[in-house]
């Protein structure tokens, strides 16, 4: 990375976040530099989709700050950041059941950064897009119709129309068989081929470690572990947190 | 031709057919009846955009149709120029519910629904203790009344009103709205915000129910202040445009005729009974065909296409 990774293109520092007296997130720091996939893993419930809705709005931090591309984002509304180039997918996805996926990918066209005015203008690429995540054939197809894998493409593709330089993925290949897994993983390795930065959160191992740059590894709100995949898988906290001690 | 150059076709066409009634009747049974059809699709209408597009549910409704009536009559019988007073009656309605929402539009859930019901109560009750008496028109307005003017107004402010939710529903803004409506999170995490959609659509929803109200203290001879504020009209709007199809455009004008037709029909011999058969109907819509007549309408072609396609290929 050497060169890139001066000017990180997301840089949180310190995160805190409490539910409550629960503790989410203590004190995280982490840096993301251009054009890397960099995975956060951890078992359930150690705080990876809470900083995904902090970093996007969705949540307020009780301290610590989120920097893009220098700009502090703290606190912004979601709707700012992701005008700012920050798109995300949700764990659960939320399609908007009762627009085609054409609609819907619009949205995030029509929105997102560079938001485009003339919708018909814009039908060309959102098709591109929509041929780009293998939904070309659904186009006129109404969400609530999809399966469950392509309901996850939709989201991909929805949050892709929005012009991210960053991507949030929060958890795509979960309930996706292994084909579909395959497909996703190709996916996700052609968007970081194109430019955009990915950030994920992905229980699969095999998908973490064939795609990441570099992993973070989270437990009970704590960050136990950064680096290459190949060492992070080696740390001791890493493996005690999954395996128990 | 486009489906888009088919839909304005149509329209424009039903619109000058109907342009052209006050000059095939003379009826005045048939003009109101016509008026009260314009009324409602105004009123539906402008509820739709909120709630059928936007997803928000008001049902103070009838306070932005009353601030439309109260301030209109006032003005004009006072001396302004209709017009004026007219345009100045949907502002009124649009700066009334700007002030309501922008507290309440903040909150998801019912909040918005119950905070628009209990401010419409409280309007009508203010009206109808301040301004206790019947709103009669003077002398010289009732010597100079001509039922055409009223039945265009009313015409137009429907025809403005379709394509106003037309143009709407086929942009960007209109776009935003119902990615709204479907999932607030998502449609922020796509760069919508959610407040500003919502604000404009209440904006433009006030604005034409305001008009409509306005139309009304033009049209009605003679009222109580606070007629124009009975959760009746709120009502009205909701029944006709669940019954026609909520968050289509050709529900809520469905919706009007057949209630408007209803309500004639049972007034003199059972007076609101309409509403109960619509109350009925709504139920039996929301149970058994959330879209609407609409949905009905496209159901039944949907079996007759299927049968035609049978038969073409045996
Ligand atoms: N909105 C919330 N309110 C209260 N507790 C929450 C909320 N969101 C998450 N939590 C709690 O915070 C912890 C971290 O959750 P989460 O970030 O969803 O974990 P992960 O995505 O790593 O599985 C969990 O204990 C969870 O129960
Ligand atoms: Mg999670």
């Amino acid at each position: 990375m050497g060169k890139q990774s001066k000017t990180p293109l997301l840089q949180v520092e310190k995160l805190v976040k409490s539910f409550g007296g629960l503790m989410a997130l203590f004190g995280v720091n982490f840096e993301i530099h251009p054009g890397e996939i960099f995975s956060v893993i951890g078992p359930n419930g150690s705080g990876k989709t809470t900083l995904f809705n902090i970093i996007t709005g969705f949540l307020k931090a009780n301290s610590g700050k989120v920097t893009f591309m220098g700009k502090d984002i703290t606190g912004l509304p979601p709707h700012q950041i992701c005008r700012q180039g920050i798109a995300r997918i949700f764990q659960l996805v939320k399609p908007f059941h009762q627009l085609t996926t054409l609609q819907n990918v619009m949205v995030g066209r029509a929105y997102g950064k560079d938001p485009a005015t003339n919708l018909r203008k814009s039908k060309e690429e959102v098709v591109e897009i929509l041929n780009f995540v293998g939904l070309g054939n659904k186009i006129e197809v109404v969400a609530s119709q999809l399966t469950m894998a392509e309901r996850k493409r939709l989201e991909l593709a929805r949050a892709l129309a929005a012009h991210p330089q960053l991507l949030l993925l929060d958890e795509l290949m979960a309930g996706l068989n292994s084909a579909e897994t395959e497909i996703a993983m190709e996916l996700v390795k052609k968007i970081r081929g194109s430019g955009i930065t990915v950030m994920m959160v992905e229980h699969i191992m095999k998908a973490v470690l064939g795609i990441s740059d570099r992993i973070m590894a989270l437990n009970i709100g704590e960050k136990i572990a950064e680096g290459l995949p190949k060492d992070v898988v080696k740390n001791q906290l890493v493996i005690e947190a999954y395996l128990g001690k | 031709m486009s489906s888009h150059r088919k839909n304005i076709f149509l329209g424009l066409g039903i619109a000058i057919l109907l342009a052209l009634v006050p000059l095939l009747t003379k009826r005045n049974d048939i003009i109101n009846i016509m008026v009260l059809i314009f009324l409602y699709i105004c009123l539906a209408q402008s509820w739709n955009i909120l709630a059928g597009y936007t997803g928000q549910v008001s049902l103070g409704h009838a306070a932005f149709f009353g601030l439309g009536a109260i301030t209109t009559r006032i003005l004009w019988v006072g001396g302004y120029p209709f017009l004026m007073a007219f345009t100045t009656g949907g502002l009124v309605a649009v700066v009334f519910a700007l002030i309501v929402g922008h507290p309440a539009l903040r909150l998801r859930g019912i909040y918005f629904a119950i905070g628009t019901l209990g401010l419409a109560q409280i309007l009508k009750i203010t009206v109808g203790n301040i301004l206790p008496t019947v709103a009669d028109l003077p002398g010289d307005y009732i010597a100079t009344y001509n039922l055409i003017p009223r039945y265009y107004l009313f015409l137009i402010l429907a025809v403005i009103m379709v394509v106003v939710v037309y143009l709407v529903g086929h942009s960007k803004l209109g776009l935003g709205m119902v990615a709204v409506r479907e999932d607030e999170e998502a449609a922020e995490a796509s760069g919508v915000n959610p407040f500003r959609q919502k604000m404009i659509s209440l904006a433009i929803s006030s604005f034409f129910a305001g008009l409509a109200g306005g139309a009304f203290a033009f049209y009605q001879v003679s009222y109580y202040h606070d007629l124009p504020f009975s959760p009746t009209w709120t009502f009205d709007a909701l029944l006709i445009t669940f019954v026609g199809g909520v968050g289509t455009i050709v529900g809520p004008i469905i919706g009007a005729f057949f209630y408007a037709i209803f309500r004639e029909f049972f007034a003199r011999a059972f007076p609101e009974l309409h509403v109960f058969i619509f109350g009925t109907l709504f139920i039996l819509v929301v149970l058994l065909l959330p879209g609407g007549l609409v949905e009905a309408v496209s159901r039944i072609r949907r079996l007759i296409r299927a049968k035609k396609t049978d038969t073409g290929f045996s």
